[in-house]
């Protein structure tokens, strides 16, 4: 009678065990191909993100600049305030913060360099239907 | 006493027929039962897998295509200015035709990767749907039968199809096999369009630290 009881026991345990086994198998086969799935997926449309958003920033570098050389020398009032809106606007450059794409700061950050390019814009005179060339970039996290 | 001898003798067959049929039957049922076990594991491993890779390889893709558009995004920001100022200094001629040219031939070169790279988006690696088709390559072995676990044949066979399905995906986006380069004609692209760039900026007359800019993008 003990012995029975026991050999069910152990039935009972070895099918639990097996249950347990196969359903562990499969997770770490789906584990792996969704880890290389997600990384595939996440890694697409982070690009597309990056691209969008340094495009942006590199423009209002390169477009920064131009302008710095162009009026580099000049030493009249409005050049000399021009330059240092300029400056500005490299410093928030340099300060951009697509190394990490996390960064809560991210958004707030892109909000103050566009708010500084359209100033320097202001200032330097340009015509509003130039500034449709930027196509902004939203959305950098899941 | 004779008719059990006869049953044994005669019937033995039928009896022993009728257990293997139930014998086989909860072999059966118990193959199907590990089947389903395998498969909702197997479910719940892509999620969990995927829910804990997709942000990491966010991060990874954003740095890549952010080293993508660098170059030429300022390129861009550059001939832009150049254009703004010819309009300002020179509001009663047009724009030579030289800067919007360049300006239209430097916007569609950016347009160009990042269409490359919006496109890799499109043809995203097969769903889950797909997988779970797959599903059953995945043999289940009875319990006892030697099977030793994660190590056996069944298991690297699987590897096997997953490594040729990310295979076949690299093939598809040339994203995920050069990650973070540009294909050499684009990288060849972007060099003449700086040279022209360089041309334009002298032949105007602009400052000689501009153009010591423009060529710091070249090779970029």
């Amino acid at each position: 009678m003990a012995d029975g009881r026991q050999e069910a026991d152990e039935l009972f345990d070895r099918i639990l065990l097996a249950d347990e086994r196969f359903r562990g198998e499969g997770y770490q086969e789906g584990f792996e191909r969704g880890t290389a799935r997600g990384l595939q997926n996440g890694r697409r449309h982070g690009a597309s993100h990056g691209a969008k958003l340094s495009s942006e920033i590199s423009f209002y570098h390169g477009f920064a600049v131009t302008w710095r050389s162009l009026l580099e020398g000049n030493a009249d009032d409005r050049s000399r305030k021009r330059l240092k809106a300029l400056e500005a606007l490299l410093n928030l450059i340099q300060r951009s913060p697509l190394e990490d794409p996390q960064s809560v700061k991210l958004q707030e950050d892109m909000e103050k360099l566009r708010a500084k390019f359209r100033q320097v814009c202001s200032m330097l005179n340009v015509s509003t239907d130039f500034k449709e060339y930027i196509k902004t970039a939203e959305g950098t996290s899941f | 006493m004779m008719s059990w001898l006869k049953s044994a003798s005669f019937g033995g067959e039928d009896v022993f027929d009728e257990n293997a049929d139930e014998l086989h039957l909860q072999s059966k049922e118990w193959t199907s039962n590990m089947k389903k076990r395998i498969k909702d594991g197997y479910v719940d491993g892509v999620s969990a897998g995927e829910e804990a890779s997709l942000q990491v390889g966010f991060n990874q893709g954003f740095r890549e295509g952010a080293a993508q558009t660098v170059a030429v995004g300022r390129l861009k920001g550059i001939v832009s200015a150049v254009w703004c100022w010819c309009q300002i200094q020179h509001p009663e001629k047009p724009v030579p035709a030289g800067v919007i040219d360049l300006l239209q031939l430097v916007t569609q070169h950016e347009e160009g990767i990042i269409d490359g790279i919006r496109k890799a988006l499109e043809n995203p690696p097969p769903s889950v749907s797909d997988v779970s088709e797959s599903m059953e390559d995945l043999e289940v072995k009875q319990p006892g039968l030697g099977c030793g676990g994660t190590g056996c044949e069944d298991t690297d066979c699987c590897r096997s199809e997953q490594k040729m399905d990310l295979e076949s995906s690299h093939h598809q986006h040339n994203l995920s096999s050069e990650p973070s380069g540009f294909p050499s004609r684009s990288h060849e692209g972007l060099d003449l369009l700086v040279r022209r760039c360089m041309d334009l900026v002298s032949e105007l007359g602009l400052p000689q630290e501009l153009i010591h800019h423009i060529e710091e993008l070249r090779n970029s």
